[in-house]
């Protein structure tokens, strides 16, 4: 099986504090990790590193083949990111935020896309409504649209769950928890859904790998003591 | 090429759409000019010397105003982070942002320029000088722009804008002026303000476009 997210001692550092704490671990292909841990134990910061919107201090990584240093363009091409936010543009339609993004990632007919993935989310119906009138579930269901709309082969979500009722979060299941031959990364407080969905589960603790459980997970694992100081 | 477009068509359509960032701009330049008219008594052919001073000053003024807007929404909304897991070169969003702005500036100058002809009775739309507030335009939105980003995510940065770019725009308020002075006939001394105006935007877009990656870094 190919690795399909590959972190090597990956550091970050704001100032004087170490966020993430030589971090090592690879992923296979096609593996579902729960990345999980208290507040503040580094996940956010970790997903923001693997999707290039944060420079890593120390430490270096490859997704899908990709080496975040030599071809970040590739790197990028590869991922779907779910945030905090949704990441839509409030004054748009939800059919007019996915042609924007598809006509960014340079999907081919994007309008044909844009309106299949409005259909799988539930939102074609008020596909010209401008989003600032969608509740906050159906902002997270034009997030899920955002995220696959170039078709990406790993997936980084920082608490998918947020704001989605029982469909919305049946859908996340479907469309990205357990997407068929997409690698899943995804942060999370939910421990009881992790067992739903997730094939490993990945612990971090003030920076730093605490434990590893499940397959398709290789990781340094710190020493409790290491992890404590 | 493609993104740039994306970007550019995007923010235009956000501009229409969220149009009080542009209004307030616009009603800014234009109160500003009867203010300039009240407190300097612009009236007969006197006017015609201080009409440089008083169009560059209203641009620039204007122009930050409207640019501070430029990464605050994308910031405050979560795209920004958005466009920048994009895979097209950051100096691609940074070209479509500027495109969009200096539009959109552009038809608030004009509105200003024809305002002035109307309120100071003096003729101000020509090609020469539609030219150098063109080239003008972008030297100072391409510089805004990116201070703007650096500027996006601090809480002062209604004030911050100013304070960083306005002294940085001296030279071209200079070169601009005197462009202006040349164009309406004026003495305007010997020196190419154009080109000047030309050479300072050229300095200002490159640096701008190449520093705006490290800009947006984290």
């Amino acid at each position: 099986m190919s690795t399909a997210i590959e972190m090597r001692a990956l550091t970050k550092r704001y100032g004087g504090t170490t966020v993430l704490d030589r971090v090592t671990c690879s992923i296979e292909a096609g593996a579902k990790v729960a990345l999980t841990g208290a507040n503040g134990a580094g996940k956010s910061t970790l997903l923001a590193v693997l999707g290039t919107l944060a420079a890593a201090s120390d430490g270096s990584f490859a997704i899908a083949g990709h080496e975040a240093e030599r071809d970040a363009a590739g790197l990028r091409r590869s991922i779907g990111v779910l945030a905090h936010s949704p990441m839509v543009y409030e004054e748009l339609t939800p059919l007019e935020n996915l042609r924007f993004f598809a006509r960014l990632y340079g999907v081919e007919d994007g309008e044909a896309r844009a309106s299949m993935l409005l259909e799988r989310v539930g939102l074609w119906r008020r596909r010209h409504e401008p989003t600032r009138v969608l509740s906050r579930g159906m902002h997270q269901r034009l997030a899920i649209a955002r995220a696959l709309v170039h078709d990406p082969r790993v997936l980084l979500l920082d608490e998918p769950e947020t704001g989605l009722d029982a469909e919305g979060l049946a859908l996340l299941d479907a469309e990205l928890l357990r997407a068929p031959s997409v690698t899943v990364l995804a942060a999370t407080h939910q421990l009881a859904r992790t067992a739903e969905w997730a094939e490993a589960r990945v612990t971090l603790h003030r920076g730093r790998i605490e434990a590893v459980e499940g397959t398709g997970v290789m990781a340094e694992v710190a020493t409790r003591e290491a992890v404590r100081r | 090429m493609s993104a740039v477009a994306a970007v550019l068509e995007k923010d235009l359509r956000l501009l229409w759409r969220h149009r009080s960032g542009w209004l307030s701009a616009a009603t800014f330049a234009a109160i500003s000019l009867l203010v300039y008219a009240f407190a300097f008594d612009l009236v007969g052919d006197e006017v015609r010397p201080l009409l440089p001073g008083v169009l560059w000053v209203t641009f620039l003024f204007a122009g930050t105003i409207a640019c501070s807007r430029a990464f605050t929404d994308e910031v405050e909304q979560g795209t920004f982070d958005a466009l920048l897991l994009a895979p097209v070169p950051r100096t691609a969003l940074y070209a479509g942002k500027v495109l969009a702005n200096c539009l959109a500036l552009l038809a608030v100058e004009v509105a200003v320029m024809l305002l002035a002809t109307i309120l100071f009775n003096q003729t101000l739309i020509s090609p020469v000088l539609l030219l150098d507030v063109t080239v003008g335009t972008v030297g100072y939105v391409s510089l805004t722009t990116l201070l703007s980003t650096l500027g996006a995510r601090v809480r002062a940065r209604e004030v911050l804008l100013p304070v960083l770019s306005l002294p940085l725009l001296v030279p071209l308020l200079i070169a601009g002026v005197r462009a202006t002075d040349a164009a309406l006939e004026l003495p305007a001394g010997s020196a190419p303000w154009t080109l000047l105006l030309v050479v300072f935007t050229l300095w200002s877009l490159i640096a701008s476009a190449l520093l705006f990656p490290l800009a947006v870094e984290r």
